[in-house]
C-alpha cells in the first residue's frame, strides 16, 4: 500500500473504472443521449461491483455539450442505474478535464472522511447537440410568455426577420479568442517547434498500443459492449506513417500547418467512470484496491495574454510534483491525455526547456525529459477517441489497470481542457 | 402544499387497503389511488392462473365499493409484466365445457375491471402477452415504459387456440377488426414505440421517467383511451367483416391448414359473424376456445411448447459467458454460423485462406443484418463484429471456436492441432462436421474429449435447431456448455450422441430416398411433395432434396441409407452429371426461379394421397423408432423436439415418437 501524504487522511482506493466503447460522433451513438450513456456506464459500474441497491456518498459527473433540460444529469442517470435511489449526485463539469477532477473532488471527501466511497463518470456525446434559437429569437419567445393580451402579443413580433430563425449550434472555439482548439494547437506546434513527422510518430504509436491493447484482451474488463457496439471504432490498426503522412492539414490551411485529422483527436461519443472508496470499505465488500490515488492537482495558465492555451498541464504536473516532493523521473508509467498529438510534444518540450520551467514553471532548472517507452502504453485519446467529459475516467480506469498488472508502480496523469486549464494526479500502487 | 392535502386521504376516509393477497400486492395510496401489483406466489414472472385471477376478483369486488380516485394494474416483478394465461393450468382441463366454464368467470372478472367507476390505467414494464394483454385492454389507459423489454402481443395461435379472455372482443374494439385480428393472427410482438402506432398503448413513458407517477397522473386526469379510428371502425361493419373475413382466412390458409391449425380460422369467423353484438362475442370465445383447448393439436402444441422451455434450460447452470466466437471455414455454413453469432451480438473472428474467400460470407452476413436490424447505425455495429481474420488471430481470445471447413478428416485434424495450443483452456472446441465421426475427428488432440460437434442446420438463420454433438468420452460439463452456448444464440440445444446422421439427418436420409424410389415408380413430383405437406410437413421432400443439394442427396445415400438403393443413386447421378444439383444451380428435379420451386398447383386431397403421405413417412418413423432404440439422444421427449425444429415435421402431431405412440389427432 502506497502511503498518502497528508498525516490523518484516509487513502483513497481505486477500485477499477469502466467505460463504453468510444464512437466516433455521428456513429454508432447517434441515437443516444448523455443521460443514457452515462446511466449504462453507471449501471455497468453496478453490476460489475455488486453495487445493486448501494448506498454510495456520491455520484461525480457531469457533459461538456449538455442539453439545458439536463441540468441534473448527474441525478437523473443516478436513478436509473440500480444504485440505492439515496445516493446523491452533482452535475459537474470542468471541459475535457471534467471526470478527472469528478475523481479528485470525490477523492477529497473519501480522504477528509467525509464518505466512503463514489462513482466519478463523464459523457459527452457530439451527436445530440442542442441547438438553440438566436439571442433575439429566445429574447422574443420569453417575452411572448409574458405578454397578455393579444396586441401586447402581436408587439412581440415587431421588426421580425427570418434571420432570426437560423438555429444557433453550441460552439467549441474559445469564447475569448473566437479561436478553436486546433488553431490554438496548431500557434504552439509554431512556437515550440514541433515537426508534423513527430506529430505523427506520436499518432501511429497511440493507435498502434491501443490496438494491441485490445487484441491483448487488455481492454476486456475496462469495456462494456454498449449498442451492439464491443470496441473502439476509431482505432486503426493498419495506420502507418505514409497513411497519415497523405493527410492535409486541417487547421492551417497557409501549407505551414502541421495538424491534421489524423493527429488530432476526432470528434468522439462515449462514456466513463471510475469507483472509488476508502480502503475499509472496499475490504467490507470483497472489492479490489487497484491503485491508490495519492496527489492532485488543477491549474491554469494565461492565454489569452500570451501563454499557449493547451499548456496548463505543464503547471499542473510542476506545482504537484514541489508538493509530492516528486521528479518527473520517479514514475514507472505516464497516462497523458492526447487532445493533439501536438500538444502532448509541446508539453515534454517544454518540460526539457530550462527557460520555460523558471519563468512559468518557478522552477530552478528543467524538471526534463521522461522515457517515452513508459508513456500511454496501452494507446491514448488520438486512438481510442476523446468524448470530452469521459476522459479524465477513462485514464483513470486505465492508468489503476495498469499499476493492478504490474503490482507495483507509480503513474503520472495528465489532461488539457479548454479554457486554458490543466489537471494532474498521481496513481500508486 | 397546504395542510389538508398533505393528511393522507386513507385516513381520513377510513379507507383500508384490502389483503393480503397470496398472488397480487394491493396498495392504497394518500391521493385513493388503489395500486394493484401481480407478484404470482413463488415465481420470477407473472401468469394469470386460476387463483390468480380469484383474488383479483376480490380485489376488484373490494374496489367496487370503496370510493378511489383511481386502480392501477402493475406488476411487482422485475422489468416484466403479465406473460399470458398459466398455460401449466391447462392440461388439465379434460372437457370443453370444463375450459369454457372457467373462461366465462374470466369474463366476469375482467368485465368487472372494466366497468370499475373510478378510472384504470395498466403500467406495462416488460412482457404484456396473451392473458396480461387481455387483462390491460379492460383498463382505460395503457402506459408501457419505452424500453426493448416492453413487448405487447397475441402468442395464442401458437399453442392452438385464440385469445379467449376477451382479448379477441376487445382488441377488434380498439383497432378494428383488421388490425386487431392481424395481432393475433400472426402472433408477432411489437415493442412499446408499434403498439403505441397501432393504438394499443394510450401512453409512452421515457426510461428516465417513471411508470408509477405518470400512472398517477392519467388517472387523477381521468384520461380515457381514444378508440379505433373511424377507418378502423368501418372495418368492424357487416359488409366490411364478410369482405375481410375472406381475404384474412385465405392469407391464413396460405400458411396453416386449417385441418392442422383451426385456431386462427374460428378466430376469424367468430368475428365475421358477432362482432355487432358484444354477448355473443365473449360467449363464442368462450365455446370455441373452450373446444380448441382440449383438441390434440393445442395438446400437441403445449407439449412442443414445453420441450423448447427445457431445451433451453439444458445448458444448466452454465454461465460460462460468450463475448468472442471464432469460426474457421468461411463457406456457406461456416459464414452464416458467423455471422447468426454476431446478429445475436457476438464478436466474431471469421478464419479463411485468403480474404476472396471470406469476402462471399460477409456480403451474405450484411444482407442478414440489414433484413433483421434495419437500422444503418446498427447494421454497421454488426458488420464491425465481424472480423475477418486470416492469421487466426481471434482464437487465443475466444471463448468458442468452431471449425466449418471441408469434410475431409485428415484436414480436420491438421486444423486442431494448430488451434488447440492457442486457445483457452475453458473454451469450447467444436465441429460443424454433418458425416465424420468425433472419435476419428479428435485422434490427435490433447485431449480428445474436448471436441464436440455443434451441428447447424442450412439455412442457419433459419433453423432453429442445433446438434450438440457429443461421444460417450465427453464430460457433462462439456456437453452444457455447448448447449448453453446455443441458448445463448437463441437457437434450441439437442444433445445427440456421435452416430452417423447424428438424428436429424439419419431420420430425413431414408425419407428422401422414399420420395426418389417414388418417383422411380412414376409418381409426379408435384403430387409426392403436396401430399406431404398435406400430411403436415412444411415443405415436400423432393423440394428439401433440392433445397439440401443433390449431390449432398448423394453423398447421403451412400453413407446413410442401407439397403439397395443403386437406382435411386442413378437418378441423382444423372441429375449431377448435368449440373443439376438442385436450388443451389437453379435447376434439379425443379426448376427455381428467384429461390423458389417452381411447383405446379396439384391435388392431392384424396385416399392416393394419403397413401402416398403413408408410404413417405413409413421410413421416417420407422428411422425414428430406431434412433430411439439406440438411444442416441436422452428420452423420446427430446427425440421430437429435435425432429420437429430440425426438420418441421408436423408440430401439430406433437413429434414422431409422441405420434407413433398413438396420438394421433382425431380426424386424420
Amino acid at each position: 500500500m502506497a502511503p498518502i501524504n497528508q498525516p490523518g487522511l484516509q487513502p483513497v482506493a481505486i477500485v477499477g473504472g469502466l467505460r463504453l466503447p468510444f464512437c466516433r460522433s455521428n456513429t454508432a451513438y447517434s441515437q443516444l443521449s448523455n443521460k443514457k450513456m452515462l446511466a449504462t456506464v453507471l449501471s455497468a459500474i453496478v453490476d460489475r461491483y455488486a453495487l445493486k441497491g448501494e448506498r454510495l456518498g456520491e455520484v461525480n459527473a457531469g457533459a461538456v455539450i449538455s442539453h439545458s433540460r439536463d441540468w441534473n444529469l448527474a441525478r437523473e442517470a443516478t436513478l436509473s442505474s440500480g444504485l440505492d435511489p439515496r445516493t446523491p449526485a452533482i452535475t459537474m463539469q470542468q471541459a475535457c478535464g471534467t471526470s478527472l477532477q469528478a475523481t479528485m473532488v470525490a477523492a477529497a471527501k473519501i480522504a477528509s472522511g467525509q464518505m466512503d466511497a463514489a462513482i466519478a463518470a463523464g459523457s459527452d456525446t457530439v451527436s445530440d447537440v442542442p441547438i438553440a434559437f438566436g439571442d433575439k429569437f429566445a429574447g422574443r419567445l420569453v417575452a411572448l410568455g409574458k405578454a397578455k393580451t393579444l396586441g401586447q402579443k402581436l408587439s412581440v413580433f415587431k421588426g421580425f426577420g427570418p434571420g432570426e430563425l437560423a438555429p444557433k449550434p453550441p460552439s467549441i472555439n474559445e469564447p475569448r479568442t473566437l479561436m478553436s482548439m486546433g488553431q490554438h494547437c496548431e500557434q504552439m506546434a509554431k512556437t515550440w517547434q514541433i515537426s508534423r513527422e513527430a506529430q505523427d510518430e506520436l499518432a501511429l504509436a497511440s493507435h498502434l498500443n491501443a490496438a494491441k491493447a485490445w487484441q491483448d484482451g487488455f481492454f476486456d474488463d475496462l469495456v462494456v459492449p454498449c449498442e451492439g457496439v464491443v470496441r473502439d471504432n476509431n482505432i486503426r490498426a493498419d495506420s502507418s506513417m505514409e497513411s497519415l503522412a497523405g493527410l492535409r492539414a486541417a487547421y492551417d490551411k497557409t501549407g505551414s500547418g502541421t495538424l491534421t485529422a489524423g493527429n488530432s483527436t476526432p470528434l468522439t461519443d462515449g462514456a466513463s467512470g471510475v469507483l472509488l472508496c476508502s480502503e475499509s470499505w472496499a475490504r467490507e465488500r470483497g472489492l479490489p484496491v487497484q491503485a491508490w490515488l495519492t496527489h492532485s492537482m488543477t491549474s491554469a495558465v494565461d492565454f489569452v495574454n500570451g501563454a499557449g492555451l493547451l499548456m496548463a498541464p505543464t503547471l499542473a504536473v510542476s506545482d504537484m510534483l514541489k508538493r509530492a516532493n516528486l521528479s518527473l523521473q520517479d514514475f514507472d508509467l505516464y497516462e497523458i491525455h492526447e487532445a493533439f498529438a501536438a500538444q502532448v510534444l509541446c508539453t515534454l518540450a517544454a518540460w526539457e526547456d530550462a527557460e520555460y520551467c523558471q519563468q512559468e514553471l518557478d522552477c530552478s532548472g528543467p524538471l526534463g525529459s521522461i522515457d517515452r517507452a513508459k508513456m500511454n502504453v496501452r494507446g491514448s485519446s488520438l486512438a481510442v477517441g476523446h468524448p470530452f467529459a469521459a476522459t479524465g475516467a477513462r485514464l483513470v480506469g486505465t492508468a489503476a489497470k495498469l499499476l493492478d498488472e504490474r503490482g507495483t508502480g507509480r503513474c503520472l496523469l495528465s489532461v488539457c481542457t479548454a479554457g486554458g486549464m490543466g489537471l494532474s494526479a498521481v496513481l500508486e500502487r | 402544499m397546504n395542510d389538508s392535502t398533505m393528511t393522507p386521504v386513507a385516513a381520513t376516509t377510513a379507507l383500508n387497503a384490502p389483503g393480503p393477497y397470496e398472488h397480487w400486492q394491493v396498495r392504497l395510496d394518500a391521493e385513493s389511488i388503489l395500486w394493484v401489483d401481480c407478484d404470482r406466489a413463488g415465481k420470477s414472472t407473472n401468469a394469470l392462473g386460476e387463483a390468480v385471477i380469484a383474488e383479483l376478483d376480490r380485489i376488484l369486488e373490494w374496489a367496487e365499493a370503496s370510493p378511489l380516485k383511481g386502480l392501477v394494474i402493475g406488476s411487482a416483478k422485475q422489468a416484466s409484466f403479465i406473460l399470458g394465461a398459466d398455460i401449466n393450468e391447462f392440461d388439465a382441463y379434460t372437457s370443453a365445457d370444463a375450459v369454457a366454464e372457467k373462461i366465462r368467470e374470466g369474463h366476469r372478472v375482467f368485465s368487472r375491471l372494466e366497468n370499475l367507476d373510478c378510472p384504470t390505467a395498466a403500467a406495462v414494464h416488460g412482457y404484456c402477452l396473451g392473458g396480461g394483454l387481455e387483462l390491460a385492454l379492460c383498463c382505460d389507459w395503457i402506459l408501457a415504459m419505452n424500453v426493448d423489454v416492453t413487448r405487447f402481443g397475441f402468442p395464442e395461435v401458437k399453442l392452438g387456440i385464440f385469445p379467449g379472455l376477451g382479448g379477441t372482443t376487445r382488441i377488434t374494439e380498439r383497432l378494428g377488426g383488421a388490425a386487431g385480428l392481424e395481432l393475433a393472427l400472426t402472433a408477432r410482438t411489437l415493442r412499446a414505440p408499434v403498439a403505441r402506432k397501432l393504438g394499443i398503448v394510450d401512453e409512452l413513458v421515457d426510461e428516465f421517467g417513471s411508470l408509477q407517477w405518470s400512472a398517477r397522473r392519467a388517472v387523477l386526469r381521468r384520461r380515457r383511451t381514444r378508440g379505433p379510428t373511424r377507418t378502423a371502425s368501418l372495418t368492424n361493419t357487416a359488409v366490411a367483416r364478410r369482405a375481410l373475413g375472406r381475404v384474412m382466412t385465405n392469407k391464413t390458409a396460405a400458411k396453416a391448414n386449417p385441418a392442422h391449425y383451426p385456431a386462427p380460422f374460428e378466430m376469424i369467423d367468430l368475428w365475421v359473424e358477432h362482432r355487432d353484438n358484444r354477448r355473443r362475442m365473449f360467449e363464442g370465445e368462450a365455446a370455441r376456445v373452450g373446444r380448441l383447448m382440449v383438441s390434440d393439436t393445442a395438446r400437441n402444441l403445449r407439449r412442443l411448447f414445453f420441450l423448447t422451455e427445457r431445451m433451453k434450460g439444458l445448458g444448466g447452470s452454465n454461465t460460462l459467458p460468450v463475448r468472442r466466437v471464432h469460426v474457421v471455414g468461411a463457406g456457406v455454413m461456416g459464414g452464416d454460423i458467423a455471422a447468426w453469432c454476431v446478429l445475436q451480438g457476438l464478436e466474431v473472428t471469421l478464419q479463411d485462406r485468403e480474404l476472396k474467400y471470406i469476402e462471399p460470407a460477409l456480403k451474405r452476413a450484411k444482407s442478414l443484418f440489414k433484413k433483421r436490424l434495419k437500422k444503418k447505425q446498427a447494421v454497421a455495429s454488426a458488420m464491425n463484429r465481424l472480423l475477418p481474420d486470416l492469421e487466426a488471430k481471434g482464437v487465443a481470445r475466444a471463448d468458442v471456436v468452431i471449425e466449418a471447413i471441408v469434410e475431409n478428416a485428415e484436414a480436420k485434424r491438421e486444423l486442431y492441432s494448430t488451434l488447440e495450443p492457442l486457445m483457452k483452456p475453458e473454451a469450447v472446441l467444436a465441429t460443424n462436421t454433418s458425416a465424420l465421426p468425433l472419435e476419428e475427428l479428435a485422434r490427435d488432440l490433447a485431449d480428445p474429449a474436448r471436441l464436440i460437434g455443434l451441428h447447424f442446420f442450412n439455412p442457419v438463420a433459419k433453423m432453429p435447431l442445433v446438434e450438440v454433438v457429443h461421444t460417450s468420452a465427453t464430460s457433462q460439463e462439456r456437453i452444457d456448455r455447448g448447449c448453453a452456448f446455443a441458448t445463448a444464440i437463441n437457437r434450441f440445444p439437442l444433445p445427440v450422441k456421435s452416430s452417423p446422421g447424428f438424428l436429424v439427418n439419419r431420420v430425413l436420409a431414408p425419407y428422401l430416398m422414399e420420395a426418389v424410389t417414388l418417383m422411380l415408380e412414376g409418381v409426379e413430383k408435384d403430387l409426392i411433395d403436396a401430399a406431404a405437406i398435406r400430411w403436415g410437413m412444411p415443405m415436400g421432400p423432393v423440394e428439401l432434396a433440392d433445397t439440401v443439394g443433390l449431390d449432398v442427396c448423394r453423398h447421403v445415400a451412400e453413407t446413410l441409407v442401407t439397403g439397395d438403393v443403386e437406382a435411386q443413386a442413378a437418378l441423382l447421378d444423372k441429375h449431377i452429371a448435368a449440373g443439376e444439383l438442385g436450388k443451389k444451380s437453379g435447376k434439379g428435379f425443379y426448376t427455381w426461379n428467384k429461390g423458389r420451386a417452381e411447383r405446379k398447383p396439384v391435388d392431392a386431397d384424396s385416399p392416393y394421397g394419403d397413401q402416398l403421405a403413408e408410404r413417405l413417412l413409413k421410413p421416417f418413423l420407422a428411422e425414428c423408432r430406431a434412433a430411439s432404440a439406440d438411444r442416441i439422444v436422452a428420452d423420446d421427449d427430446l427425440l421430437d423436439a429435435g425432429i420437429v425444429f430440425g426438420t418441421g415435421f408436423a408440430p401439430f402431431r406433437g413429434g414422431p415418437m409422441h405420434y407413433l405412440a398413438g396420438h394421433t389427432p382425431s380426424g386424420n
